[in-house]
């Protein structure tokens, strides 16, 4: 390796951006992109970009199930037992 | 960014819990077609209430997020993940207990909402002009010099919750759903491709123009907040 030469072109590391910040590439795949991000700024940043909309994501659509609604389903369910314990068969569409 | 070929793709490891999620639910029909009893022989159908209880209402707050960005309102997600637990707990003698239960939920939920919901949904389809094409996310993508995206970066964590759920519904309803599924829950490629009922490379073609669409829209609400200045945008494009 010497000077902007990397082992791995910056094309193939921006190609699997995502694969690899999904961590689903294999180990050694990981560790081949990570030494270049090791050894270069511009896809470093581009993958921290990335790993930053997921997080951004992750962080932002999180919600909590409105009260009555865990009350509803419980109810619902009794209903599918009712129906089950009568050994009627259910419409599921 | 063109979305990933498989033939180009590079080899992935199967981080799902399993191979499979329990039993064939890959089918989008009702009712699944599984006969295996899988469940404590001697189970009275109470038991069944309790053990499904126990082990599935855990979910409710994820379903229902998950159905929010689904339906885009509270009350068609309330309907949602109700008839979503119905079902589920209908079938859930067919679940093979140490398997995926959240998975399995998820898998009942799109099913849900595709089968029986969208078609009665409320809210009239997206204004297809409001999708961003792919030929503006080249344009974007070699606009990021690698010094605007540091800029991009800071300025969307400051973004507030509501413009990042605002720019999911946005982008189109395959494409919000897998990065949902990947992004907030964390699923593997498999997993994702299980739930959606779609093969793997679908799901990544998916994630990528999903997320650069994401970016896109994320990158604009930064700009009409002030987040990232005009200014800044147009000296960091550079050849």
């Amino acid at each position: 390796m010497n000077g902007k030469h990397h082992e791995v072109d910056c094309s193939v590391i921006l190609e699997r951006v995502y694969v690899f910040i999904d961590d689903e590439l294999e180990t050694a795949d990981c560790a081949e992109i990570q030494q270049h991000l090791d050894d270069c700024g511009p896809c470093l940043r581009a993958v921290d970009l990335e790993r930053m909309v997921k997080a951004l994501v992750a962080r932002s659509c999180r919600e909590s199930a409105p009260v009555q609604l865990r009350e509803r389903v419980k109810l619902s369910i009794r209903h599918v037992q009712v129906e089950i314990s009568e050994g009627r068969h259910l419409d599921l569409d | 960014m063109i979305a990933t070929e498989a033939s180009q793709r590079p080899a992935l490891r199967d981080r799902s819990q399993r191979a499979t999620l329990c039993g064939n639910i890959g089918s989008r029909e009702w009712p699944l077609p599984l006969p295996v009893m899988t469940h404590p022989l001697e189970e009275s159908v109470e038991e069944r209430t309790a053990r499904f209880e126990r082990d599935a209402l855990v979910y409710i707050d994820q379903l229902y997020s998950a159905a929010m960005r689904m339906t885009r309102n509270p009350q068609d997600a309330e309907d949602l993940v109700q008839e979503t637990y119905a079902k589920a707990f209908a079938a859930f003698h067919q679940f093979k207990e140490g398997t995926n239960l959240k998975a399995w939920l998820y898998r009942i939920l799109t099913n849900a909402f595709i089968n029986t919901y969208r078609k009665k949904q409320r809210q009239p389809a997206q204004d297809p002009t409001e999708q961003i094409e792919d030929w503006q996310l080249a344009r974007a993508e070699t606009h990021s010099s690698s010094g605007l995206k540091s800029a991009e970066a800071l300025a969307l964590e400051h973004l507030p919750d509501s413009d990042v759920k605002q720019a999911l519904q946005q982008i189109p309803e395959d494409f919000r759903l897998a990065v949902y599924l990947a992004d907030v829950e964390g699923f593997a490629y498999k997993e994702i491709a299980e739930i959606m009922g779609s093969p793997v490379g679908t799901v990544m073609s998916r994630l990528h123009r999903g997320r650069g669409q994401l970016r896109v829209l994320l990158a604009d609400y930064a700009r009409e907040r002030g987040l990232i200045r005009g200014a800044e945008l147009e000296s960091e494009v550079t050849p």
